[in-house]
């Protein structure tokens, strides 16, 4: 099992997808971070708008800039993990080389978990290079505690991973690259940003991946919306989990016994 | 053990039965031409085969078992289907490296096997700038990586240039007569494989038709030989006499069977009869092939 989870990292690392994902998601959460720190402190009609960069809360708020961005370009990634097989039929050699197939989809899986975390790594690294100084320079005084950085830390490495199964549970059930990619984004950018934004429309959101997900990093910020009510922490972790079996599902009862031809 | 075996193998896709009722074996040390005109059935064949498709009945086993129970299977068989299947940004190289990684083989095995397909120079050039030839070698090159003893090749000679179907053909040669593999390949063009082939099956509309060595295909129901005379007529009798079916054809020529030529000869000298030419026909393969695939 480890030299097929090694067999799919270097499936990904060598072609260019990896990179050029990585590098559109650190580009995106540097302009909502550019956004955070230029609107800090604006109120909104004297309601309360972005926090002052001085203010713990606006840590915190930054602290969660990349979430979003990186769940939809690993959802994506996990998406083309899986249908690029079939669009180029590498399918076909993949099984030949391992033919009990719910290993190869375990495999997949397995490593999409990996680079789904390293890519919230590398967000999280990059969001501790703009946010720590733009504190510190503000005059402010970190506080890991007040501005609950490691729960959110914690709570987009986790999530992120398990968007790429998701991805790679998508991909196996449509197999159409573009189909799927557009699928993602539709679900993660719009249904969920929808289910999750709108208060009236939060007793949904709040089961969806996307809501699961913002209770995991328990975010309670007001940004002018009113303050939104997740599940507990554990709830989300425990939807989140679910969801993540149920596209594993997924992938292996949609590949394990097709014809492939 | 008998390399591949294929027993009453059924599939339909739909109302479409693409393979009906087909048995046949290869044996070790053997290159078995599976032919039949596009749409006969041949890909899902190998398919089942090699587990990538579910056939409705019937069994398909590579050294005696299912390919989806092998522990190994590159180290058991080797296999070619489509040219296209490569991602297109991926180096060949690459590509056979994580064959070899799943596999558990020792990364080295891809140079080598590049190498024997005459690819090296190419091992790092991403597979978008290959020809057709090109993708057809690292095809092989990936079903050479275990170093296998059971070849399953679909449509190799595909794309390739008459110099590298000349090639293949010395190859898979080489790997059933000098290593003892056994090697099944398909083609839908007789020609291809006419010069390599030890033994054919041949199919059409997804039931088996003939199969057998090259040999008893070509000589279609006994030998035949062709004897010219300007005293046909004289000629006919005696060799009835010895025992031999004679069938007059126009111009002094008799198609004759139940003799050789030797005892064709005797007759003809016992007689006084000078024969002008006396010839062992072979039936022309490809008019057999294109009969047999007619019109089913
Ligand atoms: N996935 C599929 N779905 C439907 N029909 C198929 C499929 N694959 C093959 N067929 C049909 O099965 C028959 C045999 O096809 P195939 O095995 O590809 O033949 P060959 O390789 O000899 O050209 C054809 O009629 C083909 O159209
Ligand atoms: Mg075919």
């Amino acid at each position: 099992m480890t030299n097929l989870v090694k067999a799919e990292l270097q499936k990904l690392f060598t072609t260019r997808l990896w990179w050029i994902l990585l590098i559109v998601l650190l580009l995106l959460t540097g302009v909502f971070l550019a956004f955070f720190i230029g609107f800090a402190g604006v109120e909104n009609n004297g309601a309360a708008g972005i926090p002052a960069t001085d203010d713990p809360k606006w840590a915190q708020l930054a602290w969660t800039t990349g979430a979003q961005m990186s769940w939809i370009m690993v959802m994506i990634l996990g998406v083309i993990m899986m249908t690029s097989e079939f669009r180029y039929q590498t399918i076909t050699g993949t099984f030949l080389t391992t033919p009990r197939r719910s290993q190869v989809i375990v495999a997949k899986l397995v490593s999409g978990l990996v680079v789904g975390a390293l890519y919230a790594l590398a967000v999280l690294v990059f969001q501790a290079l703009v946010v720590i100084p733009t504190v510190l320079i503000s005059g402010g005084e970190l506080s890991l505690a007040e501005s609950r950085i490691p729960q959110i830390s914690l709570g987009i490495l986790v999530s992120t991973a398990l968007y790429a199964v998701f991805g790679i549970g998508l991909g196996a059930l449509v197999r159409n690259q573009i189909a799927g990619i557009v699928g993602a984004i539709v679900w993660t950018y719009i249904i969920e940003s929808i289910f999750t934004a709108i208060p009236a429309l939060q007793g949904v959101g709040k089961w969806l991946p996307g809501g699961a997900s913002n209770a995991l990093m328990s975010i309670d910020i007001d940004t002018g919306l009113g303050v939104p009510h997740w599940l507990p922490a554990w709830g989300g972790a425990l939807v989140l989990v679910g969801y993540g079996l149920l596209f594993a599902a997924v992938a292996s009862a949609t590949t394990v016994r097709r014809d492939i031809t | 053990m008998t390399a591949i075996e294929i027993k009453n193998l059924v599939k339909s896709f739909g109302a479409v039965k693409a393979v009906d009722d087909v048995s046949f074996s290869v044996e070790a040390g053997s290159v078995t031409g599976f032919l039949g005109p596009n749409g006969a059935g041949k890909t899902t064949t190998l398919r089942s085969l090699l587990g990538l498709v579910t056939p409705d009945s019937g069994e398909a086993l590579v050294n005696g078992r299912p390919y989806t129970s092998l522990a190994a299977p590159l180290t058991e068989v080797g296999a070619v289907l489509e040219a296209t299947s490569f991602h297109p940004g991926r180096t060949a190289r690459n590509h056979l490296r994580i064959m070899c990684t799943a596999a558990g083989l020792p990364a080295k095995r891809a140079d080598e096997a590049l190498d024997q397909v005459g690819l090296a120079d190419a091992a790092n050039k991403r597979v978008l700038g290959f020809s057709l030839g090109m993708r057809q070698r690292l095809a092989l090159a990936s079903a050479l990586l275990g170093s296998p003893k059971v070849y399953i090749l679909d449509e190799p000679a595909n794309g390739l240039d008459p110099a590298g179907i000349e090639w293949l053909r010395g190859f898979l040669r080489h790997l059933a007569h000098d290593d003892g593999a056994a090697v099944l390949v398909s083609s839908h063009v007789l020609s291809e494989v006419e010069q390599t082939v030890d033994n054919v099956v041949i199919i059409a509309k997804g039931r088996l038709v003939r199969q057998g060595s090259l040999a008893e295909l070509t000589t279609n129901g006994g030998e035949v030989i062709r004897v010219r005379t300007v005293k046909a007529a004289e000629l006919a009798p005696a060799l009835e006499a010895a025992g031999a079916q004679v069938e007059s054809v126009d111009d002094g020529v008799l198609r004759v069977r139940g003799l050789d030529t030797e005892a064709i000869g005797q007759v003809a000298l016992d007689q006084r009869i000078v024969l002008t030419e006396v010839a062992q026909e072979r039936s022309d393969l490809q008019k057999v092939f294109l009969e047999l695939t007619e019109g089913r």
